[in-house]
C-alpha cells in the first residue's frame, strides 16, 4: 500500500483529531491534535491550531501548540510557532518565529541549555543537532503576530542556548548531565544583548 | 481549483469543511461537508453524515448524505444511511441500505 500524501486543502478546515502513518500536508486550517507516522508539512496559508506530532515536522506557517518531530523539526521563513518544539533535530530558519520551549537531541538528556550566546554564524556541524540563526530570525520580524516584543526575547534564550550547547559539543565538551538552572549573568550576553539581562530580572 | 486529499493511511476524527472537492481514501469519523463534489474512494471508512453538491461513493459509508446535484453510489461502495438528492443512481453492485429522497 502506497503512502500517500494526504492533503488538507486551502479552504479546509478540520475540528477534529488527524492519525495515521502516512505524510500530511495541511495548506488549510487543521484545529485538532495531529499524530501522524509520516511527515507533516504545514504550508504558508495553513494554520494548525493544536500539538503536531510526526516523524519529520516541517512548518512554515502558523501553529499554536507543540511540535515534536521522532527525526527532525524544521521551521522554515514564514513559520509561526507558538508552543514547544522538541526532536532529535531542530532547525529554524531566518524568518522563522518561535516562542516556546526548544529542547533537541534525545528525549532523556538535559536540555542543551546554558545562557551564552555564541555568534549566530558558528555553525553546529560536528552535531547535527540545530542549525540556528536566531538572531538573524528574531532581528528579521519585530511584530510578531500572535506576541508582543516580550515573548520573542524570551525565544531567543532558549535558541541561543541550544546553539551554545551544540557549539560546546562541537568543541568535545559535554553539557548533558542532570539539569542545572541557568546561571543568572552571562557576561557575553549583557555585552550583546541587553534584553536578555532584562528577562533575566523577570 | 486543489482538492483535499485524505489519503488511505488518514483517520480524521472530527468535522471536515472545505470549500473545494474532496478525495477520501482513509477514514473519517464525524462529519464532512464540502461545497464542491466528494469522492468517497474504494477502501475508504466514513462514519459521518456527508454533504456536498456530487457524490461519487465506492468505499463504505455509515451516515447521511446530501448532495444539491446528485449521488452516485459505484460498485463497491457500501451505504447504510439516508441518501437526499436531486439524482441519485447506484450501480449494480453497491449496497444500500436506507432511504432515498430525491425532493419530490
Amino acid at each position: 500500500m502506497a503512502a500517500n500524501v494526504t492533503v488538507i486543502g486551502r479552504t479546509t478546515r478540520v475540528h477534529g483529531r488527524l492519525t495515521g502513518a502516512s505524510d500530511l500536508e495541511v495548506q488549510g486550517f487543521v484545529e485538532g491534535e495531529i499524530v501522524v507516522g509520516g511527515d507533516v508539512t504545514v504550508d504558508a496559508q495553513g494554520i494548525v491550531g493544536a500539538s503536531v506530532r510526526g516523524r519529520r515536522v516541517i512548518v512554515r506557517g502558523a501553529v499554536k501548540g507543540d511540535l515534536v518531530g521522532e527525526e527532525a523539526v524544521l521551521l522554515q521563513d514564514g513559520a509561526r510557532v507558538v508552543g514547544d518544539v522538541r526532536a532529535p533535530r531542530v532547525a529554524i530558519a531566518q524568518g522563522a518565529l518561535v516562542r516556546g520551549y526548544v529542547q533537541t537531541g534525545e528525549g532523556d538528556g538535559a536540555p542543551a541549555r546554558s545562557a551564552r550566546a555564541q555568534s549566530a554564524a558558528r555553525p553546529a556541524a560536528a552535531r547535527p543537532a540545530a542549525a540556528v540563526h536566531e538572531r538573524a530570525a528574531v532581528a528579521a520580524r519585530a511584530p510578531a503576530p500572535a506576541a508582543s516584543p516580550a515573548p520573542p526575547k524570551v525565544a531567543v534564550k532558549p535558541a541561543a542556548a541550544q546553539e551554545r550547547g551544540a557549539a560546546h559539543a562541537a568543541s568535545g565538551t559535554n553539557n548533558a548531565g542532570p539539569r542545572r538552572p541557568p546561571p543568572p549573568v552571562v557576561p557575553a550576553l549583557k555585552k550583546t544583548k541587553g534584553q536578555i539581562a532584562k528577562k533575566k530580572e523577570r | 481549483m486543489a482538492s483535499t486529499v485524505i489519503g488511505a493511511g488518514i483517520t480524521i476524527e472530527g468535522e471536515i469543511t472545505t470549500d473545494e472537492d474532496v478525495v477520501v481514501a482513509g477514514t473519517v469519523r464525524g462529519k464532512l461537508s464540502a461545497k464542491e463534489g466528494i469522492t468517497i474512494e474504494h477502501g475508504a471508512t466514513v462514519d459521518a453524515d456527508v454533504a456536498g453538491a456530487s457524490l461519487v461513493i465506492a468505499g463504505a459509508l455509515t451516515g447521511n448524505v446530501t448532495a444539491t446535484e446528485r449521488v452516485d453510489l459505484q460498485s463497491g461502495a457500501r451505504v447504510i444511511g439516508n441518501v437526499k438528492a436531486a439524482r441519485v443512481t447506484i450501480a449494480d453492485g453497491a449496497q444500500f441500505k436506507g432511504n432515498v429522497d430525491m425532493d419530490v
